[in-house]
């Protein structure tokens, strides 16, 4: 939990790491309503051309969207969050989501902030979510 | 193709969704949510239903799911959504671009509580692969 009076900006905000398991991304595909069988079907994925089975790009955005809640605490509320996905996100691999202050309004109590999620995947970092933004405001 | 014109500015059907604690929680350990209250992004459910899921099934459009990937997302919430809210989900198409055997569909999802007061906008990008 933190205060508003507390972030500056460029302050890194949170950085949060999870494993993408299949269970998740099948719990994820049943409570959301998206059965896409490329997010649970090792099959049809091979044949769209990935290397496995892709998470939902709404599975990691909720997983960040979770991180910066966690971090910022019960006070806080999620007004606005963007991203395109610019790299699926494979069951088995991990993921980090952080974000950090790119601009803040006392008047409105609200902060802006950049987000990200990134993957190491063969000896690079690839960014499924590389300049996503979010805006949080303070009780 | 032809129809994609035609398919900017249509209007599917308002659908209504009712926020249920199971799903909510079910959705929750999903994303890792542990404060409080509905996860911000469980608007994707009514917004699925009431966006993609009557894309697949507009003879206008064509699409089968396993072609469709989700290319960027943005929300904007007006209030928080808990359970027992009842959504109502009305979406637009409202871009459709064409490049090289692929289509980029932008729908914008208006969630609305039954008292008519907006809870949240959804705009989605789907990129569907039309040269499979």
């Amino acid at each position: 939990m933190i205060s508003f009076d507390e972030l500056s900006v460029g302050q890194e905000l949170f950085r949060s790491s999870r494993v993408v398991m299949q269970e998740d991304v099948t719990a994820y595909a049943e409570a959301s309503g998206d059965q896409n069988p490329l997010h649970q079907d090792e099959a049809v994925a091979r044949a769209a051309g990935f290397p496995g089975v892709v998470a939902h790009g709404m599975f990691t955005m909720g997983t960040l969207a979770s991180a910066l809640l966690d971090r910022a605490g019960d006070g806080v509320m999620l007004e606005r969050l963007s991203a395109q996905f610019r790299s699926p996100v494979f069951v088995g691999e991990t993921i980090v989501s952080g974000g950090s202050v790119r601009s803040l309004d006392p008047v409105s109590r609200t902060a802006t902030l950049d987000v990200w999620v990134r993957v190491e995947r063969d000896g690079t970092v690839e960014w499924p979510i590389r300049r996503g933004e979010a805006q949080i405001r303070f009780d | 193709m032809s129809g994609s014109i035609a398919l900017e500015g249509k209007r599917y059907p308002a659908l209504r969704f009712a926020v249920e604690a199971d799903r909510v929680d079910a959705f929750a350990a999903a994303v890792g949510h542990r404060t409080g209250g509905v996860p911000p992004t469980f608007v994707t459910a009514p917004e699925l239903a009431a966006g993609l899921s009557n894309l697949l099934h507009d003879p206008d459009v064509g699409v089968e799911l396993a072609q469709v990937l989700h290319g960027g997302q943005s929300y904007e919430w007006r209030r928080g959504i808990v359970v027992g809210d009842v959504i109502t989900t009305e979406t637009t198409v409202e871009r459709v671009r064409e490049r090289g055997g692929t289509r980029f569909l932008t729908l914008r999802s208006e969630l609305r509580d039954d008292a008519g007061e907006l809870v949240a906008l959804g705009r989605s990008t789907l990129i569907v692969r039309t040269d499979t």
